[in-house]
């Protein structure tokens, strides 16, 4: 599989089909995103579910590749991309963050196995160019297991779990999503600052529901979480409460309106843009 | 366009984190977790996310500053070096190397603290060389030596995970070292009893199994009584006792008078709860033990120190994976700092200057003839400088106008020197008092190398180009040496530079960047195919006759208890969204949000009788001086104890912080010391 996408990746470059290539690069047992702009560095590119691509810079949060796009707005990225990759591409043109038009998406399936590590529902991108489609993981038992809980023993859980956040900010840090330019969660009047455990629950709450219908089921926050509070848990289900009540799914298609940004006579409205391309 | 991300060692705490610098066409833009690093693995505290910022302030020094009439004025390298390089020829030749002193720095990478090292040995001729591990682990250097044979961090940060037990005493672990705290939640998670000793009720001590709130100071009665306990009920470890360990008769005559009640009167923590508590340590299959300043910061610092490696060995909790004692070090590089010996007393890897072979080795490795005796610690230097014995300093990347006790006497020390260089990234409190001051190139900018608190040499890696003229550490040392006229300085890189050290030094014998570049190796690592040592002493103590020792320990009340005048005992330390001195992290926008300034914390029993509001402004003082700072009502203090953080140069805690010395480590006792506390009409400012 790999040969292959370094094959196709210098054959998008030689052939212009691209100008750079967007993938991850491993160097001494490390890997990181990186972007290949001579084939003769392809030979250090690598597929891996140990990193994603598109993360909010900070302090500026802007996203990596907004930032590459307002430099280079010409310039034809070639984008390795597993399913999470395309979801968070997608999702980040359809909130004016990204020009996708000078995107070109190699889709790469995650194997079975990748799947099962990250929990992940739906472990293929729409431009599947390399791979197989495989099944996505339906049962989650950290998710079964909370629903089997009542009310009460969620609240303690949820309770011992929060309480254990060291405000680290890790999960809004990886979020793709997350490049809000006032984030609430800094703020006083929303949560205290300055002490930990940061308020219960507001703190991370304002992530939670802020997130809910743009999350794309990555779990970047879950991996970076230092104490891990199980966060991809609760993005489940708010992934799934979304689906229920709007028939919605982030990240499958640009010109899908998100259903928070809908008013009701059915007139989208704008996000206030104060950044991208 | 150039996108590229490059792994480093994070600059902040000793747990070592790894984390990648995003870097968009020789922008640094961002900063990326590195999930397959042993440590951090993705994860990051928030002053790890936010590593980058004070990088990149418009606060940078980027030129040389000399002071003329009085203020600075931007001038040349040519013209620094050569201005430093007359005066110290003048010094040495008038009043002798012993009139010039340097302080290094636990935030330069190893290479720069060995070359410093050097420099104040091999060039200015004096051991007048020491740094920060002064004020925070010197007693932990001594106490482990004596107890173990060396002093430093026993076992390795993951395997905490697997502890039955784990006791922390002193060490406010979620806040100074959050992601070493993870791997206590987890071994909790596990099924491990967690036990938390500390005056203040710690962010840990909502997951604390036992929680002992102790009057400050009275850590060695603590240990003491654990050990009663666990004697009076058979819960010792007598084949461990008998085949590794020397002085038992001793420990067990002492610890015999520290019954439970006893201790109760003390320490204020009840029998019930220490018995309960000594049970949970011994019984437990494997124990670990975590400490940090809270023990290490008193004038008994040596002695807490010792008995907590007392404790282990009496339960034969040394030697393997999960267990021993652990120093959790408060700086990225302040084990590297020491292990370079950075020290008035030893050269790299705690060879001793007064040991003739040593000596000789180095010499011989330098081609110089070496001053035999040991130099002055960090607070002596202080007092030998307001006495005039001290005419000239050179100080890289330390702040001691915030982090020295009794700041006043500090500053009075540092004026009164003729002459004063600082190196630095920022023009801090200290390098305002500067004669010369020589802009340096951050952790971003440079490569090296830095040791972490469980000893693990990780390398720094060059991420971006320094701001305008400023120059990485080991450049400037290495170009002022050559300027000097030493030839003992041409090194083409770091990577040089660990190559001698690693030739010098046994325990980084095996240390090369060609290695380093692949992950981190744990010291002792003696050789090109040793793998490198996660936990030490696993057959034997490296004591001379291979075992470890028991001492018998008599507590002993701080140096200043509170009494009519000053009835409150002050505590200081740090908190979890800044660092020190704040150097790095009052240059942080997402920091100064959460936490802007300095604040008092007070029980709400002793606010009601001062009829304090929350947040009101109060006048602190102590004999050393006074500061004006805001009030913080909290259940987190107990009645009759006050803590401010130190972090702030305009409410800093250390003009009220008493420079009494351990007598052995010289440290200072900055954890007690007696207040007192009045409110004020006018808010300041």
């Amino acid at each position: 599989m790999l040969e292959k996408v370094r094959d196709l990746a210098k054959r998008w470059l030689e052939d212009k089909e691209v100008d750079v290539i967007f993938g991850l690069k491993e160097q001494d047992g490390y890997i990181a995103p990186y972007l290949f702009t001579d084939a003769s560095e392809l030979g250090n590119l690598t597929i891996s579910t140990q990193c994603r691509l598109c993360y909010t810079c900070r302090p500026s949060k802007e996203n990596i590749l907004s930032l590459m796009q307002r430099k280079e707005p010409n310039t034809k990225i070639g984008v390795v991309a597993r399913g999470c990759d395309e979801r968070a591409l997608i999702e980040l043109a359809k909130r004016g963050q990204i020009d996708l038009g000078k995107v070109k998406i190699m889709g790469v399936a995650c194997t079975q196995d990748e799947a099962k590590g990250c929990k992940c529902e739906r472990a293929y991108p729409n431009n599947l160019v390399l791979g197989e489609r495989v099944k996505g993981v339906s049962e989650d038992e950290n998710v079964d297991a909370l629903l089997n809980k009542s009310l009460p023993e969620r609240l303690t859980f949820w309770r011992h779990e929060l309480s254990k956040c060291i405000k680290c900010y890790g999960c809004r840090n990886v979020c793709p999503m997350c490049f809000c330019k006032d984030c609430k969660m800094e703020q006083e009047i929303y949560a205290r600052t300055g002490w930990l455990p940061p308020e219960i629950p507001m703190f991370l709450f304002i992530r939670f529901y802020h997130v809910s219908e743009r999350c794309i089921g990555c779990g970047e926050c879950e991996k970076a979480c230092p104490v891990d509070i199980p966060l991809l848990t609760i993005f489940k289900l708010l992934r799934r409460d979304v689906k229920d009540l709007f028939d919605y799914e982030a990240g499958l298609d640009a010109g899908q309106e998100s259903p928070l940004l809908t008013t009701l006579d059915e007139a989208p409205m704008k996000e206030e843009v104060t950044s991208g391309v | 366009m150039e996108y590229k991300n490059v792994l480093t060692t994070c600059p902040y705490c000793g747990a070592g984190c790894n984390f990648y610098l995003q870097v968009l066409d020789g922008e640094l833009v961002g900063i990326l977790p590195c999930k397959s690093h042993p440590v951090s693995q993705g994860k990051l505290c928030i002053k790890g996310w936010n590593a980058g910022e004070f990088v990149t302030s418009d606060e940078r020094l980027t030129k040389p500053l000399i002071r003329r009439n009085g203020s600075f004025t931007e001038a040349s390298w040519q013209e620094v070096l050569d201005t430093i390089a007359k005066k110290v020829k003048e010094y040495k030749e008038s009043y002798g190397p012993d009139s010039i002193s340097v302080l290094s720095s636990a935030k330069c990478t190893n290479e720069e603290n060995y070359l410093m090292m050097k420099f104040a040995r091999a060039v200015l001729g004096t051991n007048n060389v020491d740094h920060c591990a002064r004020l925070c682990h010197a007693s932990t250097v001594v106490g482990l030596v004596q107890s173990f044979g060396s002093g430093a961090m026993t076992n390795s940060i993951r395997e905490l995970e697997d502890a039955g037990c784990i006791l922390v005493i002193g060490s406010n672990t979620a806040e100074q070292h959050p992601l070493i705290a993870r791997y206590i939640l987890r071994a909790k998670e596990k099924g491990a009893k967690l036990i938390v000793v500390d005056p203040r009720a710690i962010t840990l001590t909502q997951f604390a199994d036992h929680y002992l709130r102790l009057r400050p100071g009275t850590d060695v009665a603590v240990f003491n009584g654990l050990m009663n306990v666990i004697l009076g009920e058979g819960l010792e470890d007598k084949e461990f006792i008998n085949e590794r360990t020397e002085g038992f008769e001793e420990l067990k005559e002492t610890v015999k008078r520290y019954t439970p009640e006893r201790v109760e009167e003390i320490t204020g923590i009840s029998k019930d709860k220490l018995i309960a508590a000594a049970r949970a340590y011994a019984k437990a299959e494997r124990a670990s033990i975590i400490y940090s300043m809270g023990i290490t910061q008193h004038t008994t610092g040596v002695d807490n120190v010792s008995s907590s490696a007392n404790l282990a060995m009496l339960t034969g909790n040394v030697g393997k994976t999960s267990t021993g004692i652990n120093p959790l070090r408060g700086q990225n590089n302040v084990q590297g700092a020491c292990d370079m010996g950075a020290l008035p007393n030893v050269y790299s890897g705690y060879q001793n200057v007064i040991d003739e072979k040593a000596r000789e080795k180095f010499g011989n490795a330098w081609k110089v003839k070496l001053p035999e005796k040991p130099g002055l610690t960090v607070v002596e230097m202080m007092n030998e400088a307001a006495r005039g014995n001290i005419k000239a300093m050179y100080i890289m990347g330390e702040n001691p106008m915030i982090s020295d006790p009794d700041i006043s006497h500090v500053k009075e020390g540092l004026k009164n020197l003729e002459f004063l260089v600082v190196q630095d990234i920022f023009l801090t409190e200290t390098a305002q008092l500067a004669d010369v001051v020589l802009p340096a190139a951050s952790y971003a900018e440079k490569e090296g190398t830095f040791t972490s608190t469980e000893r693990l040499v990780q390398m720094v890696r060059k991420a971006i180009e320094p701001p305008g003229e400023s120059r990485s550490d080991w450049q400037i040392i290495c170009d002022l040496a050559k300027v000097i006229g030493s030839k003992e300085f041409e090194y083409k890189s770091p990577a040089e530079i660990m190559d001698e050290i690693a030739s010098l030094t046994p325990s980084y014998g095996g240390i090369s960047y060609d290695r380093l570049r692949k992950g981190g190796l744990a010291w002792p690592c003696l050789s090109k195919e040793h793998p490198g040592t996660p936990y030490l002493y696993k057959e034997k103590f490296t004591r001379a006759n291979d075992r470890g020792k028991l001492f018998g320990i008599e507590f002993k009340e701080p140096a200043e208890l509170p009494d009519d005048e000053y009835p409150f005992i002050l505590s200081t330390g740090r908190i979890i969204f800044h660092f020190h001195t704040g150097t790095m992290t009052r240059k942080t926008g997402l920091l100064n949000r959460e936490v802007a300034t300095g604040y008092v914390e007070i029980s709400p029993k002793d606010a009601e009788r001062l009829a304090l509001a929350n947040r009101e402004f109060v006048s602190v003082q102590t004999r050393r001086g006074q500061i004006e700072i805001k009030a913080l009502i909290t259940e987190r203090v107990s009645e009759g104890v006050i803590f401010i953080p130190f972090h702030f140069a305009e409410c800093a805690a250390n003009v009220l912080t008493n420079p009494a010395l351990d007598p052995v480590a010289k440290i200072p006792e900055y954890k007690v010391c007696a207040a007192k506390i009045e409110k004020i009409k006018e808010i300041p400012r």
